[in-house]
């Protein structure tokens, strides 16, 4: 076996660290991409059987991005068991509560109800900042593409590209500028 | 005849002082700028003629060659015949549509068709709500989207598709018969 191939080898069967960065993005549609990476959909050997999932390191999951007025029509259920034990909880006073939560239960759910899940949902680590402990971070070695670009706002662009960025609208000749 | 119509009014204005209107057949109002400074105790508020700040980066259809022409040019405006894919986090083209306090500006002043004005303004306000143009905001304002209350605290993104949808559908809608 050559040099090359045993990396091959090597490559295939070891476990890979994947970073995610969640800001600005979907929870919900990035749930379908962080699944294929933690249950190893992406390797050419998977099997439902066979453990080659890898871990996903989600960072920034405090500056998730819910889609038009999701962050208050979305409601999380929860029973404790007891009569009258059922609570309806909006998406923005889970995300008030616990910042890592709504990813965590999107990919908890994007997957199917097997015995796997739990295990497969222990290689997922999610922070709510930039701050990822240096033992987590120095085994990480791919990135995750993200889906939506994160957008800029109009007081972070210097004032002067503002100006020469070429207009479309012209003010009619007797408008007063306000 | 006009000049007939034009003349009695001038004769009205003659007659009765108390309506007063001027009439001129050049153009004598200019794009102006308010300015308020005080001098002792009196405050004199003036409108200084300033050039506009658009004309020189004027972006228009006509003047781009590759371009294809619209035929139908009685019923285009300016935007419908740029035909730019314009989406709520372009700012930088957003931004020239509104007041310094982040209103969108009328029709009138626009000079867009309906459905371009529509679509615009609506874009403005997701703009608004998703937080990108925080400086473009009432004095009031609290210039931080972090700062703003309960759900609208935490980031927001918009679908383009959904302005000129009548009904959003909502996620249980699809199990309904
Ligand atoms: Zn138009």
């Amino acid at each position: 076996m050559s040099a090359a191939k045993r990396v091959q080898q090597w490559a295939t069967f070891a476990r890979t660290w994947h970073i995610f960065d969640c800001k600005w993005q979907d929870p919900y549609l990035s749930a379908n991409v962080i699944k294929k990476y933690l249950m190893g959909m992406h390797k050419p050997i998977y099997h439902p059987m066979n453990d080659c999932g890898d871990v996903v390191v989600c960072i920034n999951s405090r500056d998730i991005a819910l889609r038009g007025d999701d962050w208050r029509q979305r409601a999380y259920f929860h029973h404790t068991g007891y009569p009258g034990g059922a609570s309806w909880t909006l998406a923005w006073e889970v995300h008030n509560k616990d910042p890592t939560m709504i990813i965590k239960k999107a990919v908890y759910r994007s997957m199917k109800g097997n015995l796997q899940r739990r295990h497969t949902m222990q290689r997922m680590l999610i922070y709510p900042g930039e701050e990822v402990p240096e033992d987590i971070m120095q085994n990480v070695t791919n990135q995750i593409r993200q889906l939506r670009p994160v957008p800029t706002r109009l007081d972070h662009i210097p004032e002067d590209e503002v100006k020469k960025y070429p207009k479309v609208m012209e003010y009619p000749e007797d408008y007063v500028l306000k | 005849m006009s000049f007939l119509t034009r003349a009695n009014c001038l004769a009205k204005n003659v007659i009765l002082s108390t309506f007063v209107r001027s009439i001129s057949t050049t153009k004598h109002l200019q794009l102006k700028e308010l300015h308020e400074r005080k001098e002792g105790s009196t405050l004199i508020v003036e409108g200084v003629t300033v050039p506009s700040p658009h004309t020189e980066l004027l972006i228009r259809a006509e003047k781009i060659k590759d371009l294809a022409p619209v035929e139908k040019t009685e019923h285009t405006c300016y935007m419908c015949a740029l035909d730019l894919d314009v989406k709520h986090t372009d700012v930088l083209i957003l931004s020239q549509f509104v007041r310094t306090d982040g209103c969108m500006l009328p029709r009138r002043i626009t000079g867009l068709c309906r459905r371009q004005q529509k679509k615009v303004g609506k874009m403005v306000s997701m703009a608004q709500k998703a937080g990108l143009m925080i400086n473009l905001t009432p004095s009031y304002c609290k210039k931080d989207p972090r700062q703003r209350y309960a759900y609208k605290k935490f980031n927001t993104y918009f679908d383009e598709n959904t302005i000129f949808m009548k009904k959003i559908p909502k996620p249980v809608d699809k199990f309904k018969r």
